[in-house]
């Protein structure tokens, strides 16, 4: 659906570029997880990905079509869905979506099956003649998701579309967006959400300052030869004897009970345990690989602040 | 469809916006009101009675007398009474308390044919317009002459035998002139009131802020993700700008249709000089419609020029009064030296107020107006173009 090759971007005046040399598929019917922290360079893909910005350097194609030249026919069966509360507050939740339908020259006779269907879908039908500056944060949330399914797209760009919101109303729209995913939808979502991403998305993607660091299936990224580090909790201080056995053990740090290995294979794996066993050391805790996304994130991109 | 949407859109917000539409329609309503009624004594030439003097007669001559009593026939001036001591009277003027004092030395009118004449003395305020103090001095300067020539004729007639100088009347030199205007009502030449002659420029002015509503509207909508959604919906920048510009377009007309009923009937109801609209109903709606596209336009330039809503009041506050001041709105153009008259022939707003001028004080046609609301026309287009342009490099988001 969507394919990239070598996109660059910078905004005029900026230090440094916002984009760097960016390669990367997203499958058909995918539900495409974009994870990095702020200023990563999300909101500028996806700014580029809609058409919204014009000036960048590389390849781009979304579904055949090549970006910008026809930028207008791809954002008839695609739809965005920005972080900012992106409707008018003054005009009522139908009134909203009823002027965005007609933006979208959603025709006539089949408007009211649209605004019926994307209130449903988002569970709106009861707020239908709210004004949308009294919805509460998570109905807004709705809302704004509802205007983007209003021209029934086949790409659905969601930026952070959960941010702010309670369990409750994140669940409902996390389901929400995998229901439009299942239905043949491919979703490109971006999120800080480690958790929402693991549990919703089958792809996912690590931007950090403009550069894709790793792209893959949750199992590739958390179990791939990158992720094969390990680290063993010792029972016990090793002995003076028990520390010469470590040392048949190349590369090895030894932090008070903690023994780190670095990056292992499987039968390294092997012959550690039986090394271990052999010297009579006890083990309380083994670690090998990511636990979660979260541990392979802060890995990839670093602790440091980014605001 | 679309474009019915983007103006029915615009129209439900401004409606659901009640301190919007506070500045949209009663502000320029309230500023014409008191622009009009600010005016009705300017330079109190027409209407009189606003500049006020001191006079000190320290002669108490029967020429002095006469002098004192040919500034007080004078409809322009009003003479304050005051017994106070002249450095009394000069503080007052000089805290522009009054505008001038006049003070007549003792023997002025003994000496007034002398050799050495004693003259009076004229003190100015600090707040005397140049103008207004021309206006008086000229009043002066011709009681005197008519003073000095009875004076005169008075002591020849003492030398020459069977000279009557009392049968020479003074004021028969006024007679040699008659005044007419130009200006007309109702098939009557009137000289235009200062109303006629200043409201469309202060209604020119008005129009052209419609600006700031207008550009931190935009503004909002970029900041709140409503901009980046609807372009990323396949919507055009014309389709952009066009959505803005007509309801705009509308709303400007209104205000000035409201601010026109202001100046034509709620100001003579509290005294003031009632507005006329000229002969041309057509040359008026063509100069409103040019100078509202001008301003709508100028507007939607300003909304892709900035970033933040303070930008948008700021920039378009000081941008309208540079505007207004080049335009001849503060100063009439014929006052400017010739460097800033060439370049108020640049303004929108000097060709507006020609357009306004030609409607309401030399009451031409439509005709007469075209060629000031063409070029509002085309300086409206080239905004929009520049709008746009600025939409379709993606540099107004």
């Amino acid at each position: 659906m969507i394919q990239i090759e070598g996109l660059s971007f910078s905004y005029p005046g900026a230090g440094h570029a916002a984009i760097r040399e960016l390669s990367l598929r997203v499958r058909p019917g995918s539900l495409f997880g974009l994870l990095g922290p702020n200023g990563s360079g999300k909101t500028t893909l996806i700014s580029i990905l809609t058409g919204l910005l014009t000036q960048a350097a590389g390849e781009l194609r979304v579904d055949g079509r090549s970006m910008p030249a026809e930028a207008h026919a791809v954002q008839r069966f695609s739809a965005l869905v920005p972080q900012e509360y992106a409707f008018y507050p003054r005009l009522s939740v139908m009134e909203n979506l009823r002027f965005f339908a007609a933006v979208l020259a959603v025709p006539e006779r089949e408007s009211r099956t649209r605004l019926e269907e994307a209130l449903g879908v988002t569970g709106l039908e009861s707020s239908a003649a709210v004004r949308a500056e009294h919805l509460s944060g998570g109905l807004k949330r709705r809302l704004n998701l509802a205007i983007g399914l209003l021209n029934r797209p086949r790409l659905l760009f969601l930026d952070e579309p959960t941010v702010g919101m309670d369990p409750q109303s994140r669940r409902f729209i996390l389901d929400t967006i995998k229901r439009i995913n299942l239905a043949g939808t491919t979703v490109l979502y971006t999120s800080h959400y480690m958790e929402e991403v693991e549990s919703l998305c089958d792809e996912i993607g690590v931007l950090d300052e403009g550069r894709l660091l790793a792209r893959g299936t949750l199992a590739e990224l958390l179990g791939g030869k990158a992720g094969r580090r390990l680290t063993v909790n010792l029972s016990s201080p090793p002995t003076a004897e028990q520390r010469r056995a470590l040392a048949a053990l190349p590369g090895h740090t030894l932090t008070g009970q903690e023994l780190g290995l670095g990056e292992c294979s499987e039968r390294e794996f092997t012959r550690v345990v039986d090394l271990l066993a052999a010297a009579g050391l006890g083990v309380s805790r083994v670690k090998y690989g990511y636990g979660n996304l979260e541990e392979l994130f802060l890995h990839l991109t670093g602790r440091q602040l980014r605001d | 469809m679309r474009l019915f949407a983007l103006i029915r859109k615009e129209l439900l917000l401004l409606l659901r916006d009640w301190h919007a539409l506070f500045l949209l329609f009663a502000m320029p309503a309230v500023f014409i009101l008191v622009m009009s009624l600010v005016l009705q004594n300017a330079y109190a030439v027409h209407q009189g009675a606003s500049v006020r003097y001191y006079l000190a007669d320290a002669d108490a001559s029967p020429a002095s007398t006469a002098l004192v009593e040919r500034l007080a026939a004078s409809r322009e001036f009003t003479r304050l009474p005051s017994t106070a001591p002249t450095s009394a009277l000069e503080a007052l003027v000089r805290g522009d308390r009054a505008q001038f004092l006049v003070l007549i030395p003792q023997g002025f009118g003994r000496a007034m044919t002398d050799a050495h004449p004693l003259p009076l003395k004229l003190l100015s305020g600090p707040g005397v317009e140049p103008s207004v103090y021309q206006l008086f001095l000229a009043e002066l300067r011709g009681d005197l002459a008519k003073l000095y020539l009875q004076q005169s004729l008075a002591v020849l007639a003492g030398r020459i035998p069977g000279m009557d100088a009392g049968a020479l009347d003074l004021d028969a030199a006024d007679k040699l002139l008659t005044t007419e205007s130009l200006y007309q009502v109702s098939g009557r030449n009137e000289v235009p009131s200062s109303v006629q002659q200043n409201v469309p420029a202060w209604l020119l002015f008005a129009m052209f802020f419609v600006a700031i509503p207008l550009s931190t509207t935009w503004v909002q909508e970029r900041q709140q993700g409503t901009y980046a959604r609807l372009r990323s919906m396949a919507l055009t920048a014309p389709s952009l700008l066009t959505g803005k510009l007509l309801p705009y377009v509308g709303i400007n007309l209104l205000q000035v249709a409201m601010m026109l009923a202001v100046g034509v009937y709620l100001v003579p109801l509290l005294g003031g000089d009632r507005l006329t609209l000229g002969v041309s109903w057509a040359a008026l709606c063509l100069m409103a419609a040019a100078v509202s596209f001008a301003s709508v336009s100028y507007a939607l330039l300003i909304a892709n020029l900035v970033a933040t809503g303070e930008q948008a009041t700021i920039f378009t506050g000081a941008a309208n009064l540079l505007m207004a001041a080049v335009g001849g709105i503060m100063v009439p153009r014929f006052l400017m030296p010739p460097l800033m008259q060439t370049l108020s022939d640049y303004s929108p707003m000097a060709w507006g107020l020609d357009g306004f001028l030609d409607v309401f004080l030399r009451q031409g046609g439509a005709a007469m107006a075209a060629p000031q609301a063409l070029k509002l026309c085309l300086f409206g287009l080239a905004c929009l173009t520049a709008a746009a342009l600025r939409i379709r490099l993606g540099k107004g988001r």
